[in-house]
């Protein structure tokens, strides 16, 4: 518990936290661009507001998630924290849970701004179809949930790294990788690809994508744009996946910080 | 003191150097060749992966960047009568196509393609595709279907494929017009004033200034061609034959006032008796 209030202190006393933070001043700008949208105004705004969410999220969770330990052991402080009577494990679910809280805290705070940003704008130019904020709000949980998932990634990566270079290059590549991965496995799985693709590059586009976590299921953009219902089976099954995922992650994160030389 | 010289003679010189540049610079950038300006799109294979969990985002930049463009020529269009470049539609065409295929619902993509690719660029086959593939998505939406069942009617002359569209449109909408067109478009006739009712929903409904008043400006030159067409029928039924000009039918004091075409043009009369104007209903370019 010390650790997540420790962890949520420093965040908030980071630069590079009060750096991202001040990108929420293009939120005041989301109405005026909205409206050089001719036919959807409203969508527009829904679309520059999760978008400007998602991106704010995604440089957070890799900046924070990538630097948080690599600090600890760069300042020395993780050898006065070893000494304390608390196991290493502790210490590193103690960050993650303290860097997730932070990830909530924003993406509601940053949820309310857009909401009544994409409001305003739909009070100018009223949409045709209704907005549904429940899936509004939905598609903002998801997207939580994708950055959280990334900073377990980022915190992975940190612990057999002795630099910063290999978490935040090493994680932005996940998150790009793991928005494509599903088009490849279609791919090659298409009765297309059986001339081009050879079965040995099948098995390994099947293993890198068994591997790399898929963050395409987490997108619920689309829906809360356009107000069209997602599928609650899929949901469950996402959430479900973001659980198994996030705790395999911490689980080898915490092997391999255990296993690590600190002093 | 000495100390501080470098930085500041540095400074000035750089600050100096700018001011003397960004006329100039300015004036360049301002005058770039239209394809330029519009800009090479990288193949939308390549921009999907690349643009993340952002696609939609992506799309809407694109859409943005074509009405940008589209909307400062047709504004040069509108003020001065004279554009030195012709418009590149095809490459609008083409980012548009690739916005759709990054954020299939985006609506601004399928209705500002469906008003530049008809009466611009005259591809009313690749409209219509881009339009039959925008309604797999938007299932909810009667404009998409209204667009194909005009295009169909109007420009292709299929009626029965117009009736089709509209017969959509109107359970999609329940607008009882609809209904009724897709009635109207099973016969030749009336094409004028079909023109004229499609342009009138399109104008009352457009608030971006620009392309409301290109809506407007063509409007006003169908209505003086139905009037034009009013007169000769009046004409033929009166004398029994058709009027030779469009003179004689201003003699015969059918057609007052005299009518003015919009885009600058002179209208006649075809040896079938169809109206048309030399302008073509279009504002004047001049390749370069």
């Amino acid at each position: 518990m010390d650790i997540i209030r420790i962890t949520l202190k420093g965040i908030f006393r980071d630069r590079v936290f009060q750096g991202i933070m001040a990108l929420g001043v293009l939120f005041l700008f989301i109405p005026s661009a909205a409206s050089l949208s001719m036919r959807q105004v409203t969508e527009l705004s829904i679309t520059l507001s999760l978008s400007l969410i998602s991106f704010i999220l995604l440089l957070l969770a890799v900046f924070l998630g990538a630097t948080s330990l690599w600090k600890d052991m760069e300042r020395r402080y993780m050898v006065s924290v070893i000494s304390l009577p608390i196991s290493r494990s502790s210490y590193l679910l103690g960050r993650f849970f303290g860097l997730a809280l932070f990830l909530i805290l924003t993406s509601t705070v940053l949820g309310v701004v857009a909401g009544v940003m994409i409001k305003l704008a739909s009070g100018i130019y009223p949409s045709d179809r209704p907005i549904i904020w429940s899936w509004y709000v939905l598609a903002i949980v998801f997207a939580t949930l994708k950055y959280i998932l990334l900073i377990a990634v980022a915190m992975l990566l940190s612990t057999v790294s002795t630099s910063f270079f290999l978490p935040i290059f090493g994680t932005i590549c996940v998150f790009l990788a793991s928005g494509i991965t599903q088009q490849v496995y279609e791919y090659v799985h298409s009765p297309i690809s059986a001339q081009t693709v050879s079965p040995f590059l099948k098995t390994v586009s099947s293993l890198v994508y068994y591997i790399l976590p898929n963050l395409a299921g987490f997108d619920l953009k689309v829906n809360a744009i356009y107000s069209i219902p997602p599928n609650p089976a899929g949901l469950v099954l996402t959430g479900a996946y973001f659980i198994v995922y996030t705790v395999a992650l911490l689980g080898g994160s915490a092997l391999l910080f255990n296993r690590r030389e600190i002093g | 003191m000495r100390r501080l010289t470098f930085p500041v003679c540095l400074l000035v010189t750089g600050v100096l150097g700018y001011c003397i540049l960004i006329g100039p610079f300015t004036s360049y950038m301002r005058n770039k060749p239209i394809e330029e300006k519009l800009g090479f799109v990288p193949s939308i294979k390549l921009i999907k992966p690349l643009s993340a969990d952002q696609q939609e985002l992506a799309g809407a930049a694109l859409v943005m960047k074509v009405l940008m463009y589209y909307g400062g020529t047709l504004g040069k269009a509108q003020a001065g009568k004279i554009v030195s470049e012709s418009i590149d539609l095809m490459g609008m065409s083409r980012m548009l196509h690739g916005a759709v295929k990054l954020d299939p619902y985006n609506m601004d993509a399928y209705y500002f393609a469906q008003g530049f690719l008809t009466w611009d660029a005259k591809q009313f086959k690749v409209a219509n595709n881009l339009l039959e593939y925008g309604m797999q998505y938007r299932t909810w939406d009667w404009y998409l279907p209204f667009f194909a069942g005009f295009n169909y009617a109007y420009f292709l002359k299929d009626y029965s494929n117009a009736a089709r569209y509209y017969q959509k449109a109107g359970l999609l909408s329940n607008n009882n017009l609809h209904i009724q067109l897709a009635g109207r478009y099973m016969q030749e006739s009336g094409q004028t004033d079909l023109a004229i009712s499609y342009l009138a929903a399109m104008e009352q409904n457009e608030k971006n200034a620009v392309l409301k008043e290109g809506y407007r400006i063509r409007l006003a030159a169908f209505r003086e061609v139905r009037r034009i067409e009013q007169a000769r029928d009046r004409f033929k039924e009166l004398k029994g034959m058709m009027p030779r000009s469009l003179e004689q039918l201003i003699q015969s004091g059918l057609l007052s006032p005299v009518p003015v075409d919009p885009y600058g043009g002179r209208f006649y009369l075809e040896s079938s008796g169809k109206v048309v104007s030399t302008s073509k209903f279009a504002f004047a370019t001049q390749h370069k």
